[in-house]
């Protein structure tokens, strides 16, 4: 572990998080405390791996499970413990190391841990006082609380995937585990409210977290619409219902590679006038029709003709840099390499070195936010599966070391 | 197990001056029980004529009732010096400040970070912004679409042969929103070590970088960039189908070979007669196997395309989950309002608006069995003005 005098590193010191998660929601939430310093102990199996340590990317030729940029990006600063939760004293195992936890994180389909005997009941026998966070995808009770699936299907049962799309074809979604990035952070304020609780009153609690709740969060107003007026949100491209004209153009070849587009957004006649001024667009400046929202809404198909004509003779930085100097929202569609090589995140240091003994150096997400007195300090890369078995089993579950060597020989240790 | 009727931040009060982009964020905590107190011009907010509209009419904002739900709201006219300093009074009784002013903005009338530090130490003051609070772009003109495209998921969003796409239901505003409010909670367990607050700058563009997935990872270690695939799985260089018809609309799956066996039993069941080879399509799991041929994967998909086609989207989410086979429907707003599942856990709650009348509205959206969430009704402006003011100042109506 990184060790640092800074205080950020400190704000979770003493903390202790039996992580039995994996994929995106639970590792990235815990990834949070661990960056300020909570002990996070990802509870991991060699035979059922974290899907991610089997993802990519990886370095040429390495299939190991140490390999997986991906499984690196989300466990920076924690610690790996391999229990074999299909042991019979697997479960064992992980009530010693919940006896010593602030904190059960836990993503399992529902009722796996009661089958191991590791419900919220059972564990708050061990551990009165303990935190229990469980987030499957539709929460553990109801019809559906068994159904499976991750992020990017789930984003379609929440209602993400059909208003994202043309008007003209089937909707297309996201293409990323979306609901992962919203219902992360809806587990790490629960977790840290229910923590901060714990603070003032010494009473822990269990936090039913159902990914799928947690996500329609982000859907604006688009349920409460649907729910007392019957009006059903609409893919509409990059239209928008307040705003015109609103989307995404073509720019020129700027030979970077790949097709180039900007997002332009006028939200207010003010900016309507300057990016008219700006195309010489005498005529759109004179339009009555035009000087409003109304208006410029009716006449979409007109605007987004003549911008995109505009557009399509610059390249993507001339564009930006000309909407920007008047100050019209403009911003090219970065892929990937433009969001790599961002001024503005640069400037963040958002993307973070790190360098991992297997995977090598790469640089991986920070948190979208800085504070100004408790900065965490640079994680300790991503452990290696069961890299901390030793510790954990002897130090943190009391084993000895005859009965740590027994258990690995008996396969709980995997 | 007690029950404590003020919910898990219970002793906690923020002061809410967002706009779109953060008002997600303290709406999140109203719901755990912080008293959320939002500052409304004496006009009442701008954010209460943003639609959706309850009626035929610009004053009644179903946005409006659910960002601000389960907050108290005052009038303070920012513009007046007088009411300036009620603010700032109202900082020295408060744990939080959420503002999503442009850089610079608060500190020229005088309530930024630094102009209240010294009277409110203790307070978390968290600015939400389209790229953060320094920088070469702090000053950029931005929307929420800007926010879809600055961040780099447009570029991972529609179809190949048409623009980039954001969502149509606003969303970078609110998953920045979510990220200011992990920010916060974080500050507010750092002010146990420390005993004093600070400032959290948090960026739109930064909070929808993180949404990227592995993208990101593949360009900088193997120089890869992944294009959107329409509806699909944008993944490096191979995209994996996604969006497949129905009878009645669309629905969502992956086909893994993991699943692959179960999809044959699935088929069979229901009577489809499939033709793959189950067991030949769950080897391609196995590392060092070939690879399905691109005609293979042409006439696998439409041999599931017409089994789709049979049946509507809900009915092959109850069969197929029941052969645990990863398919969801591709749900409606109204899909989700009739959700069995969700109506069994109780999510959709009913309210009583002080301005629109009896209204349904999502309720929790984690359950927490010690501090249950909290669903209240939004405040008309001004609601709270002579309760909350009066704490520092002489009761008075304000804004008169």
């Amino acid at each position: 572990m990184t060790s640092s005098d800074v205080p950020g590193a400190h704000v979770f010191d003493g903390i202790r998080i039996a992580d039995f998660a994996w994929v995106g929601v639970g590792p990235n939430a815990t990834m949070q405390m661990a960056f300020h310093g909570a002990e996070v102990i990802r509870v991991e199996s060699s035979h059922r791996p974290d899907t991610f340590r089997s993802s990519g990317p990886r370095p040429d030729g390495d299939g190991s499970l140490d390999a997986s940029a991906y499984f690196a990006k989300f466990n920076r600063g924690k610690r790996s413990v391999a229990i074999n939760l299909a042991h019979p004293r697997g479960a064992e195992v992980a009530k010693r190391l919940i006896a010593g936890a602030d904190i059960v994180t836990e993503s399992f389909a529902p009722g796996f841990m009661e089958r191991i005997g590791l419900s919220y009941d059972e564990v708050r026998k061990i551990k009165p006082d303990v935190i229990m966070c469980s987030m499957s995808m539709e929460g553990q009770t109801g019809p559906h609380a068994k159904f499976r699936g991750f992020g990017l299907t789930l984003q379609a049962t929440a209602g993400v995937t059909g208003v994202t799309g043309w008007p003209d074809r089937p909707p297309v979604g996201t293409g990323v585990a979306y609901t992962d990035w919203v219902a992360t952070h809806v587990a790490i304020i629960g977790i840290l409210a229910a923590l901060d609780h714990r603070r003032r009153t010494g009473e822990g609690q269990y936090v039913d977290l159902s990914q799928l709740e947690a996500s329609t969060l982000v859907l604006d107003a688009g349920v409460m619409d649907a729910a007392n007026t019957g009006r059903i949100a609409q893919p509409l491209g990059n239209r928008d219902l307040r705003h015109a004209p609103h989307g995404v153009y073509p720019c020129a070849d700027d030979h970077t590679g790949g097709d180039r587009w900007v997002a332009i957004a006028v939200t207010n006649d003010d900016q309507w006038r300057r990016l008219a001024l700006i195309m010489d667009r005498q005529d759109w400046l004179e339009s009555e029709q035009l000087c409003d929202a109304t208006g410029r809404l009716s006449a979409q198909d007109n605007l987004d003709d003549g911008i995109s004509r505009w557009t399509s003779m610059q390249t993507v930085a001339e564009v930006e840099q000309l909407l920007q100097a008047v100050g019209v929202p403009g911003h090219r569609a970065s892929n990937v390499r433009d969001a790599h090589e961002d001024a503005q995140l640069a400037h963040r240091n958002h993307w973070w070195p790190s360098d991992h003994a297997v995977i090598g150096e790469m640089s991986y997400e920070s948190p979208a936010w800085r504070v100004s007195e408790t900065p965490p300090p640079m994680p300790a890369p991503s452990p290696l599966l069961g890299e901390d078995s030793e510790y954990v089993y002897r130090e943190l579950c009391g084993y000895s070391e005859e009965e740590f060597q027994q258990l690995i020989v008996d396969g709980v240790v995997e | 197990m007690s029950q404590t009727t003020k919910g898990a931040l219970g002793p906690y009060r923020v002061i809410d001056l967002t706009v779109e982009i953060g008002a997600l964020s303290t709406m999140v905590l109203a719901g755990l029980g912080a008293d959320v107190i939002r500052v409304e011009p004496p006009a009442g907010h701008p954010t209460r004529q943003r639609g959706p509209m309850l009626r035929e009419d610009t004053t009644s904002s179903l946005y409006w009732a659910q960002m601000n739900a389960g907050k108290r709201s005052i009038t303070l006219d920012l513009e007046d010096e007088a009411d300036r300093e009620r603010l700032r009074g109202l900082c020295e009784t408060a744990d939080f400040l959420f503002e999503s002013d442009a850089p610079g903005n608060m500190p020229a009338l005088g309530l930024g970070y630094e102009d209240v530090r010294g009277r409110a130490p203790q307070l978390i003051y968290v600015s939400i912004t389209p790229f953060g609070q320094t920088g070469p772009k702090s000053m950029w003109a931005a929307s929420d679409l800007i926010g879809h495209v600055s961040g780099g998921l447009s570029s991972l969003v529609g179809d190949p042969d048409r623009a980039p796409l954001r969502p149509s239901v606003e969303q970078a505003y609110n998953i920045t929103a979510l990220n200011a409010g992990s920010a916060a909670m974080i500050a507010l367990h750092a002010r146990h070590l420390t005993g004093r607050g600070q400032h959290v700058d948090v960026s739109m563009q930064a909070a929808m970088a993180n949404t990227l997935g592995n993208a990101r990872l593949y360009y900088e270690m193997d120089g890869i960039i992944t294009e959107r695939a329409g509806g699909a799985r944008a993944f490096a260089d191979r995209a994996t189908r996604i969006i497949y018809p129905c009878a009645d609309g669309y629905v969502a799956f992956v086909r893994v070979p993991a699943s692959m066996i179960r999809l044959h039993k699935w088929m069979t069941a229901e009577g489809a007669e499939p033709r793959f080879d189950a067991e030949r399509w769950a080897s391609f799991a196995i590392a060092g196997n070939t690879l399905p041929t691109e005609d293979e994967i042409a006439e696998l998909e439409a041999e599931i395309e017409q089994f789709f086609a049979a049946h509507g989207a809900q009915a092959l989410y109850e069969s197929g989950q029941h052969f645990n086979v990863m398919i969801c429907p591709v749900n409606t707003m109204q899909d989700i309002v009739d959700s069995p599942q969700l109506n069994a856990r109780a999510f959709l709650a009913e309210v009583d608006d002080p301005a629109l009348g009896r209204l349904t509205v999502p309720g929790a959206p984690l359950k927490m069995s010690a501090t249950p969430w909290r669903t209240r009704p939004a405040p008309i402006p001004g609601q709270h003005n002579l309760e909350v003011l009066q704490d520092r100042i002489q009761a008075q109506p304000i804004g008169d």
